[in-house]
């Protein structure tokens, strides 16, 4: 099978136990989407299931194919929606041995899910119960050894069930608008951690290298130099973002950033790795946007980013419940909201908006994109150019796909 | 003819990791690639790890290039260190980290 592991785990948290199913790949794009398959799993394992997958061009060469997504009940209602999943997610899940995981049940202790080599452990983690994040990340990483494993972690505010909290990825809020954060504390999970060691085949591995490289370069010299998040949000585009920004950061495969990386604790210009936490990468549109509005700077929005990373709690809406609370919004109004958060269903709390929902006009190209396991901010940006994109997935997968409709 | 790196330029999409096992293995992974991203303290600490012959390692960090023998290269118990990888052989002249490269981080000089 090409661009496939060709398995799907199912388990069972309640049960500890593993079920693989052979994955087979739907013959016409709709079906094929990450989307459409993860929406059909819930549908046999439940609807209560988190479904994690990539999609059918997560880690080749197209650019920016990174995305993967995580699918749950959202927002404490009966909707379920599939958060993308970016950074490096989304190629490392497709490595780990699994095309798709549907995960059930409820575990017996707080706990993580170690996925890699085709293998899913769960490991006990009361001690991190009341730890944070990144905390949570980082122990993680130190105890499996690996600086490249990829954690889905939540925080205080996920293991709190409350509606806005949110999953961080790798560190990093942005990705979860949803409220994943408190599914996963109604399972019982600390965290979802896994590792990409596997190897994909490809149908064409030649001509599908030399055809991304084409396309890339055509990209790049359409979309000009990159300015990290200010090349594709004019929130980016002042002074106090660009005199922090450090560096900026690509997801997989994605030849014009959308993550900048602010320093607060030190120059931006030190290249050493010196402060333990010397600031954030920002990718959060939407939030970020809140924060200038509600009167904070460059600097305390960054601040304010971290900690609300670290307790898994959503951006924008603290920064919403924090101007509901107090005239004037500063670090220790946040602080106060994220110490003692507010049920949102008492105030009069919008919904977050979608940081990556948003980059095209319609839904269903944002879907079809994010189907496909490509980044939608990127591709918004480049042009997404549906007959090109199949082109390349036929290619790759060695046979002619037809649409629902033909 | 030899790679030159920038790591300023690096933008940590890792497409050189997989360039280079493509070559070697015609299929998608970073795990045999002669190049590895080194990836430290979250996101802002990054770049690259090239073994070229005799096991010498060109180590890009964002401070400066150098080149020696340090073992480095995140890549855990499971992954394959960087020192037990295959050296560089500048895929026969057209070397694929360099052509996919989409920051000139990574470039061929004589």
């Amino acid at each position: 099978m090409y661009l496939r592991s060709g398995k799907i785990g199912i388990f069972d948290l309640s049960s500890k136990e593993l079920v693989e199913e052979d994955f087979v790949e739907e013959e016409t794009w709709d079906k094929m989407s990450s989307l459409s398959i993860a929406d059909r799993l819930a549908s046999v394992h439940g609807e209560d299931s988190l479904v994690l997958g990539t999609g059918v061009l997560t880690g080749s060469f197209v650019p920016a194919s990174c995305a993967g997504i995580l699918r749950a009940r959202a927002d404490g209602d009966s909707i379920s929606r599939s958060m993308p999943i970016m950074g490096f997610a989304g190629f490392e899940l497709k490595l780990s041995g699994f095309d798709f995981i549907v995960i059930k049940g409820v575990a017996e202790k707080p706990s993580y899910l170690w996925i890699r080599d085709g293998m899913i452990d769960i490991v006990t983690a009361e001690e991190m119960r009341p730890r944070d994040s990144w905390a949570r990340t980082d122990k993680i990483l130190a105890d499996q050894g690996d600086s490249k494993i990829q954690v889905v972690a939540g925080g205080p505010w996920c293991d709190s069930g409350h509606p806005r909290s949110q999953t961080v990825v790798d560190y990093w809020g942005g990705d979860d608008k949803m409220g994943v954060g408190a599914e996963l504390g109604k399972k019982n999970l600390v965290a979802i951690a896994f590792r990409g060691m596997g190897e994909l085949e490809l149908a064409e591995p030649e001509g599908h290298f030399e055809d991304a490289i084409l396309l890339m370069r055509e990209h790049v010299l359409a979309l000009g130099q990159n300015h990290g998040l200010a090349s594709y949000s004019d929130v980016a585009d002042r002074s106090d973002f660009k005199g922090l920004l450090h560096r900026n950061v690509g997801c997989y495969g994605c030849p014009f950033p959308c993550r900048s990386y602010l320093k607060v604790a030190e120059d931006p210009g030190e290249l050493r790795l010196v402060a333990k936490e010397p600031g954030y990468l920002h990718y959060d549109i939407p939030a970020l946007q809140k924060a200038f509005e509600v009167g904070l700077d460059a600097k305390d929005s960054t601040l304010a980013f971290m900690e609300c990373a670290k307790e898994g709690a959503e951006a924008f809406s603290v920064l919403q419940m924090s101007s509901e609370n107090s005239k004037k919004v500063t670090l220790e109004t946040i602080h106060e909201v994220l110490k003692n958060p507010a049920d949102p269903k008492h105030t009069k709390m919008e919904r977050p908006p979608g940081n990556f929902e948003s980059s095209f006009a319609d839904s269903n190209t944002y879907r079809t994109c994010l189907g496909f396991g490509l980044c939608p901010r990127y591709w918004a940006k480049a042009g997404f150019d549906m007959p090109r994109i199949a082109s390349f997935a036929e290619d790759l997968l060695g046979r002619k796909i037809p649409s629902d409709d033909s | 003819m030899r790679l030159k790196i920038d790591p300023l330029k690096c933008v940590r999409c890792g497409l050189c990791e997989v360039a280079c096992s493509l070559n070697r293995d015609s299929v998608l992974t970073p795990m045999t690639s002669s190049i590895m991203l080194h990836v430290d303290g979250k996101a802002n600490y990054f770049g690259l790890v090239l073994k070229t012959g005799g096991s010498c390692l060109v180590l890009a960090r964002p401070e400066g290039s150098s080149t020696g023998q340090q073992a480095t290269g995140s890549g855990g118990p499971g992954a394959k260190p960087i020192l037990l990888r295959e050296v560089c052989d500048l895929c026969e002249g057209s070397p694929r980290c360099a052509q996919i490269c989409p920051t000139l981080c990574i470039t061929v000089v004589d």
